[in-house]
C-alpha cells in the first residue's frame, strides 16, 4: 500500500492566509509537509490551526496564498475534487448508513462498483469487521473514531487530515489510539497532518510539530527540538514547563555567554539563545524542572565545578510516585518548578529547607526578554 | 384485598387502555354506523346491519366528486407547503440575513391567528384582487396555512444536524448534487415526512378556511357540513372508515418493515 515517493503527497502551502471580515484567522504562512511523513499542527483553541487544515482539506477558501499537493496546485479546487481525506472531530459519521455504507461512500461517489472486499479489508485494518452492519450510535466512542478513520483511508488519499481527532475521547482510551494511529500511519505511508491542543498527543505522534499562536507558526521541529530548544516563551510555556528568569548579558567566554542573575552568574551557550546578545542586553533564562538537581545548602561545597547554581528555599514539595516535584523560591525568581526522580530521596528535602538548584549550562537556553514571560501557560491559554 | 392487589399491579394498563378507548370511541361509533339502514334521513340511530352503503359508496349525489376535489386540493397543498417550507427551513437555520428573525416569527403566525378571522381576511383579499374563487384560491389558502406546520416540523430537525455531516459528504467525493441526496435530504427525511403528513391531513378536512375561499366548489368536509342540515348519507361513515382503515395499514405496513430490517440486521 506504501505510495512511491513521487513528492506528490507532499503539502505545500504558501503566503496562505484567511480572514473573515476584519478578523484574522490566519497570518499569511509558509509550510512544507513532507510526503508520508506525521506532521502536527498544535495550538489553543482559536489560534487558527483547525482553519489551516479545512484551507487543506477545501472547506474555506484561503484569502490569499496557494495550496499545492505535490506539484498539482488545489487551492481553487472544492473538496470533492481533492485527493485529500478527512477526520473530523466528533467523526461525522453519517447516522442514517450503516458502517459499511459509511466506509463505502467515498468510493461509491467515485463510481466504484465493486466495494466489497475493499470495505471489508478496511474493517479488518480497524478491527471492525463484526460491526459491518451496525449504525453508528450503536458503537463506542472508540469504535466510532477508527469508522472514521477507516471512511477517509479507504480513498487512499494523499494526504490523511486529521482535525482533533481523539478529543471526544477518555484519556486511557486516547492513548490507546494515539499508538493504534500512529501504527496505521506506518503501516499506509500516507501523509498525516494531525491538528491538537494536547501537546503530549502532539509530541508522542508527530515526526514533526508546528506549534500555532494567534494565526502564525511560532516554531516549527521536532518534538525533542521544540522541547529542547524552544526560540519564543510561547513554546517553552505551552509544551512542558520551563523556568524563565530574567537576566542581563554580562560577558562573552568563547562560545558561552556568562549573564547576571540577581547576585549570581549563569552560563548559556550562544548558540542556544535566540535573543539578541549584546552585552547588558536582557534575556530569559531557561531551564526545564527535570535538568535541575537539588542539594541540600549544607552540602553545597560537593557540587562540581562548572555548574549554574541558584540558591533558594523549598516553597513545596509534592510527592508523585516516580518523581517529586518542588516549587522553590529563590531571590532571582519565585516559584520556580524542580522535578526530581525519587532514586535516592534526601530527607531533609522539606519545605522551608535552604536548598542550592544547580545543572549543566548546556541544558539552559536564553530567549528574547521583550516577549511576554508567561505567553502559552495554563492561565495565559485559558483566559 | 387480593383484589386491590390485582388492580395496583394493573393500574397502568388499565389506564392505558381506558385512554385508547376514549380515543378510539368516535372511529368505532363511525364504523359501526357505516353498517347502518337508517329509517329517515338521519344517520343517528342503529336500525339494522346492512352493507349497502358500502357496496354503492358514490350513491349519494356529489359527495365522490367532492371527495376527490378535497384528495386533489390536499396533494397539491402537501407538495407545495412541504417544499416550499422546506427551503424556509434550511433558509432560516443555515443562513444569517437581514430580518430572519422577523420571518422566524412571522412564520407562525398561521398558527397563532383565529382561523375564522384568517379566513375573512383572505376572502376579503381574494375579492379585492379580483380573484376567481375556487380550486385555486382554496389551494393557495391551504398552502399558506400549512407551511407553519412544514417549517416547525422541518427546522427542528435541520437544526439538530451537524453541519460537518455535509462537509464530510464533500470531503468524500460528493459534489453539491449528490451530498443533498445522500446526505441532507435523508437526514432530514424524517422532519419531512412529518411535515407532510401534517399538511395533507389540515388540509384534507379544513372546513373554516375553504368554507370562506371556495365559492361554489365543493369540497369533502363542506360536503358533509351541507349534508349535515338536510339528512347524513350512511357513505359519510363509509368514506370516513376507509379513510381511518387505509391510515392504520399504512402505520402497519411501516411498522412491519421497520421490524424486517432490523431483523435482517442482527
Amino acid at each position: 500500500m506504501k505510495t512511491t515517493p513521487d513528492n506528490s503527497g507532499d503539502v505545500r502551502l504558501s503566503g496562505i492566509s484567511k480572514t473573515y471580515g476584519s478578523f484574522t484567522a490566519v497570518h499569511p504562512l509558509d509550510l512544507t509537509v513532507p510526503e508520508g511523513s506525521f506532521f502536527a499542527l498544535l495550538g489553543a483553541s482559536g489560534c487558527g490551526k483547525t482553519t489551516t487544515l479545512r484551507m487543506i482539506a477545501g472547506l474555506e477558501e484561503p484569502t490569499t496564498g496557494t495550496v499545492r499537493l505535490g506539484d498539482q496546485d488545489v487551492t481553487h479546487l472544492p473538496p470533492y475534487k481533492r485527493p485529500v481525506n478527512t477526520v473530523f472531530q466528533s467523526y461525522a459519521l453519517f447516522p442514517h448508513l450503516d458502517i459499511f455504507e459509511n466506509v463505502a461512500f467515498g468510493l461509491r461517489r467515485r463510481g466504484i462498483k465493486s466495494v466489497k472486499k475493499q470495505v471489508e479489508e478496511m474493517l479488518e485494518l480497524v478491527q471492525l469487521g463484526e460491526q459491518a452492519r451496525k449504525k453508528p450510535h450503536q458503537l463506542s466512542g472508540g469504535q466510532q473514531q477508527r469508522v472514521a478513520v477507516a471512511r477517509a483511508l479507504i480513498n487512499h488519499p494523499k494526504v490523511l487530515l486529521l482535525d482533533e481527532p481523539l478529543g471526544a475521547l477518555d484519556l486511557k482510551l486516547r492513548r490507546q489510539m494515539q499508538l493504534e494511529l500512529k501504527r496505521i500511519q506506518t503501516e499506509v505511508g500516507i501523509t498525516f497532518v494531525h491538528v491538537t491542543h494536547d501537546q503530549e498527543e502532539a509530541m508522542t505522534m508527530a515526526d514533526t510539530v508546528a506549534v500555532m499562536n494567534g494565526g502564525r507558526v511560532e516554531q516549527l521541529g521536532s518534538p525533542a527540538d521544540l522541547y529542547e530548544n524552544p526560540q519564543s516563551t510561547f513554546v517553552a510555556n505551552f509544551l512542558g514547563t520551563s523556568n524563565l528568569i530574567e537576566a542581563e548579558v554580562d560577558t562573552k567566554n568563547g562560545d558561552d555567554l556568562v549573564l547576571k542573575a540577581g547576585g549570581g552568574k549563569l552560563v548559556l551557550p550562544e548558540a542556544r539563545c535566540s535573543a539578541p546578545t549584546t552585552a547588558g542586553g536582557k534575556v530569559l533564562v531557561g531551564i526545564r524542572p527535570e535538568k535541575i538537581s537539588l542539594t541540600h545548602a549544607d552540602d553545597a561545597g560537593e557540587i562540581p565545578a562548572g555548574r549554574n547554581r541558584l540558591t533558594g528555599k523549598i516553597a513545596d514539595a509534592s510527592f508523585i510516585g516516580v518523581s517529586t516535584q518542588y516549587v522553590i523560591d529563590s531571590p532571582v525568581c519565585d516559584e520556580l518548578a524542580v522535578y526530581v526522580q525519587n532514586v535516592e530521596r534526601d530527607g531533609r528535602l522539606v519545605p522551608g529547607a535552604d536548598v542550592v538548584l544547580h545543572w549543566n549550562p548546556a541544558h539552559t537556553f536564553g530567549l528574547d526578554a521583550a516577549q511576554d514571560i508567561d505567553a502559552g501557560t495554563e492561565e495565559e491559554v485559558a483566559a | 384485598m387480593p383484589f386491590v392487589n390485582w388492580l395496583k399491579r394493573r393500574l397502568v394498563v388499565i389506564a392505558g387502555l381506558l385512554t385508547l378507548a376514549y380515543l378510539l370511541l368516535p372511529n368505532v361509533v363511525v364504523t359501526v354506523f357505516s353498517f347502518n339502514k337508517p329509517k329517515g334521513r338521519f344517520n343517528y340511530e342503529w336500525q339494522r346491519f346492512s352493507t349497502d352503503a358500502w357496496k354503492d359508496p358514490c350513491g349519494v349525489a356529489d359527495m365522490c366528486g367532492s371527495l376527490s376535489l378535497s384528495l386533489q386540493i390536499a396533494l397539491w397543498a402537501t407538495v407545495g407547503a412541504t417544499v416550499l417550507g422546506t427551503m424556509i427551513s434550511f433558509a432560516l437555520v443555515r443562513y444569517r440575513f437581514r430580518a430572519r428573525g422577523a420571518v422566524n416569527s412571522l412564520i407562525f403566525l398561521p398558527m397563532a391567528m383565529p382561523e375564522v378571522v384568517m379566513a375573512a381576511s383572505l376572502l376579503t383579499l381574494f375579492l379585492n384582487m379580483g380573484a376567481q374563487l375556487g380550486f385555486w384560491t382554496i389551494l393557495i389558502a391551504h398552502i399558506m396555512f400549512c407551511l407553519s406546520f412544514v417549517v416547525t416540523a422541518v427546522k427542528a430537525r435541520v437544526m439538530s444536524m451537524d453541519p460537518r455531516l455535509e462537509e464530510a459528504a464533500r470531503d468524500l467525493y460528493a459534489g453539491p448534487v449528490q451530498t443533498f441526496l445522500r446526505v441532507t435530504l435523508p437526514i432530514a427525511a424524517p422532519g419531512i415526512a412529518a411535515g407532510a403528513l401534517l399538511s395533507f391531513a389540515l388540509s384534507f378536512d379544513d372546513f373554516i378556511i375553504t368554507n370562506f375561499n371556495a365559492g361554489s366548489t365543493v369540497t369533502f368536509p363542506m360536503f358533509v357540513w351541507g349534508s349535515a342540515q338536510r339528512g347524513t348519507p350512511v357513505q359519510i361513515n363509509v368514506i370516513g372508515t376507509a379513510m381511518f382503515l387505509v391510515a392504520v395499514l399504512l402505520v402497519l405496513s411501516s411498522m412491519v418493515i421497520t421490524h424486517r430490517r432490523n431483523k435482517q440486521k442482527a
